[in-house]
């Protein structure tokens, strides 16, 4: 790879987590070494309260990438302009590095499901994400990055594979890519496809940031819960991916059953195990085990979901 | 050769069978949908493939059952107390039926219950008053999320008790004192802000869930605001309800008086006295954002 494409230039942050109300405390007191924080945009877009002033505190010592639900690029609904200023408003604010959403739709006729729901990969909807991504970084004026989301249904419609419909968007809209290894997974595994060939497929080039997260396994499917430590496989499909990009920004995501900061921190470290020539022995990832299957069945909601429990006296 | 349908109609028809009430093979069947992609039963596998473990209504179903659940869990994050008064079950029940009514039409999760209270007062039983406590602890909780994240005056200098304390009578009376942005009142036909803090100890461990009975009803005045970025809560009087709703109006401090005075029982000279503890009471908690002469 050559260094000076890799990224679209973009700098390799490190290892950073996704920030969380639940941690804001920890954060604000001990000030851990983490790299970089993630936030969701739609929790603090609008905040006039306590999370846009830690985030505001945050930003001074750490480096932010923004990474919005509610985007709808796919979606045949016009675009949500009062929504993009308010990114663009926020991203000045805490310098984001870059901005992300998900390649897909969330409503219709003026509804949110406040769900990423899939699109059909045919020409037509390439011509019509492509059209909104230029729009969206014309407003934005920000590096702008997609992210590959889980589904677990495809179209019969589809004339073409995620990991070519992806591909190609990204070299017409002139992209960045967030790759998420556990999407991958989850997917290949709901639609019965091999996840190194989607990882392989990609324009590594475009790469700019990884995502990793826990699943639940419900044996017959995969759900995107984010609620768990990242098993095995998708650690080997990071590492797969590692070697592919020559590395490149990598952020967990924990947004159920979320744990004390420090379990988060340690679980994205495990990432530098997969990063180098000396690899563990013994990798560090988890197994789904039964107990793991049953507990998910207590959780079934899949990413996302976020909103902030407020502070009240 | 089939025609595909169009990203349009595949998005209309996905939605509509999605956020059916009753899940998805009622969804594909109902007219919504059938308008817009036409099916047979049996039929969802010319638009959604089969995976090697599940049909296309399996398949569908994932989201189905997620976007109810999902919605349902952000709508009890947003009325805590309201889904321990009225139980999982119930509390889901109503939330089914408000995301039906009224579906979430932001970018955002933070407004998915908005119109909850409202939606409460919309379906309530014409003859039993017990439903007012339902939707005053709804408007309570809705009103406490608001102030959480909504504008604020944090960082900005307000005025202390004795910047008021020193201004002549005269002056005093004739200028405006206008609230912080940040302060509501509410008006409440059950002591459902009692019952809140009541209901926090439950949830804090500190109290049993069935020493937290539903309480008879009974007025309750209630100021709320938010200092240092924690929201605090205020029962008051009536005569203090009065001034500060005057204030709120954008009334001069006069008519404010002259409006807690007409809500009061207390003579002059005791009204008098109250009124100057009141201010400094309310001055040092950050009720005041300025004095405007």
């Amino acid at each position: 790879m050559d260094a000076r494409g890799a990224r679209l230039g973009h700098q390799n942050l490190g290892l950073g987590v996704g920030l969380r109300s639940v941690h804001f405390d920890h954060i604000l007191r001990t000030t851990p070494d983490v790299d970089w924080f993630e936030i969701i945009s739609e929790n603090y877009v609008d905040s006039g309260g306590r999370p846009r002033y830690v985030l505001q505190q945050l930003a001074e010592r750490y480096a932010i990438v923004m990474h919005g639900v509610s985007l709808s690029i796919g979606s045949n609904d016009p675009l949500d302009h009062e929504y993009l200023k308010k990114l663009k408003v926020l991203a000045r604010e805490v310098n984001a590095r870059w901005i992300s959403d998900h390649l897909c739709w969330t409503g219709v006729l003026g509804r949110n499901t406040h769900d990423l729901l899939p699109v059909p990969f045919t020409e037509q909807t390439l011509r019509h994400v492509v059209e909104r991504i230029r729009i969206v970084q014309d407003v934005l004026e920000r590096p702008f990055v997609l992210e590959n989301p889980s589904s677990y249904v495809t179209f019969t419609g589809s004339t073409m594979e995620e990991h070519e419909f992806i591909s190609r968007m990204a070299e017409e809209a002139d992209c960045g890519l967030l790759l998420d290894v556990n999407n991958v997974y989850v997917s290949s595994f709901n639609h019965d496809l091999d996840p190194e060939v989607f990882i392989r497929a990609l324009p590594h080039e475009r790469i700019v940031q990884f995502h990793l997260a826990g699943h639940s396994n419900y044996v017959t499917h995969l759900i995107d819960t984010h609620d768990g430590q990242v098993i095995d496989p998708v650690w080997d499909l990071y590492r797969l991916a590692h070697q592919l990009t020559g590395g490149v920004s990598t952020l967990l995501e924990w947004d159920a059953r979320i744990p004390p900061f420090p379990v988060l921190h340690d679980e994205v470290l495990k990432a530098k195990s997969f990063m180098g020539d000396n690899l563990p022995a013994e990798p560090e990832g988890a197994e789904n085990t039964a107990a793991d299957l049953v507990a998910a069945a207590s959780s079934p909601t899949p990413h996302p979901l976020h909103h902030i429990r407020p502070e009240i006296e | 050769m089939k025609r595909e349908p169009s990203l349009d109609t595949v998005q209309q028809w996905f939605q509509a069978v999605v956020t059916h009430p009753e899940g998805v093979a009622a969804g594909s069947a109902a007219e919504d949908a059938q308008r817009l992609i036409r099916l047979d039963r049996g039929e969802l596998e010319t638009v959604v493939r089969r995976s090697r473990n599940l049909t296309a209504e399996e398949r569908l179903s994932i989201y189905a059952n997620a976007y109810w659940a999902r919605l349902l869990e952000c709508l009890g994050d947003c009325f805590p107390v309201l889904k321990q008064a009225l139980g999982e079950e119930v509390f889901d029940s109503f939330g089914f039926e408000y995301l039906q009514r009224y579906p979430s039409r932001s970018y955002t999760l933070d407004r998915l219950g908005e119109s909850f209270p409202r939606f409460l007062e919309e379906t309530r039983p014409p003859d039993s008053e017990w439903p007012d406590f339902l939707v005053d602890l709804a408007r309570l909780e809705w009103t406490l999320a608001k102030v959480f994240d909504g504008p604020g005056v944090e960082g900005q200098v307000l005025p202390r008790p004795d910047d008021l304390a020193g201004i002549a009578p005269e002056r005093f009376a004739a200028a405006r004192l206008v609230p912080v942005v940040c302060l509501h009142l509410l008006v409440s036909r059950y002591p459902v802000n009692a019952y809140y803090t009541a209901a926090r100890h439950v949830e804090e461990g500190a109290a049993a869930a069935d020493e937290v009975p539903i309480p008879a009803p009974g007025e309750e005045l209630v100021a709320i605001l938010r200092r240092d970025f924690v929201v605090r809560r205020y029962v008051l009087s009536r005569p203090q309800h009065a001034l500060l709703a005057a204030l709120l109006e954008g009334s001069p401090v006069a008519a404010a008086l002259a409006a807690a005075a007409a809500a009061s029982d207390l003579d002059d000279d005791e009204l008098a006295a109250a009124l100057r503890a009141w201010f400094r009471f309310w001055t040092a908690e950050g009720f005041f954002h300025r004095l405007d002469e």
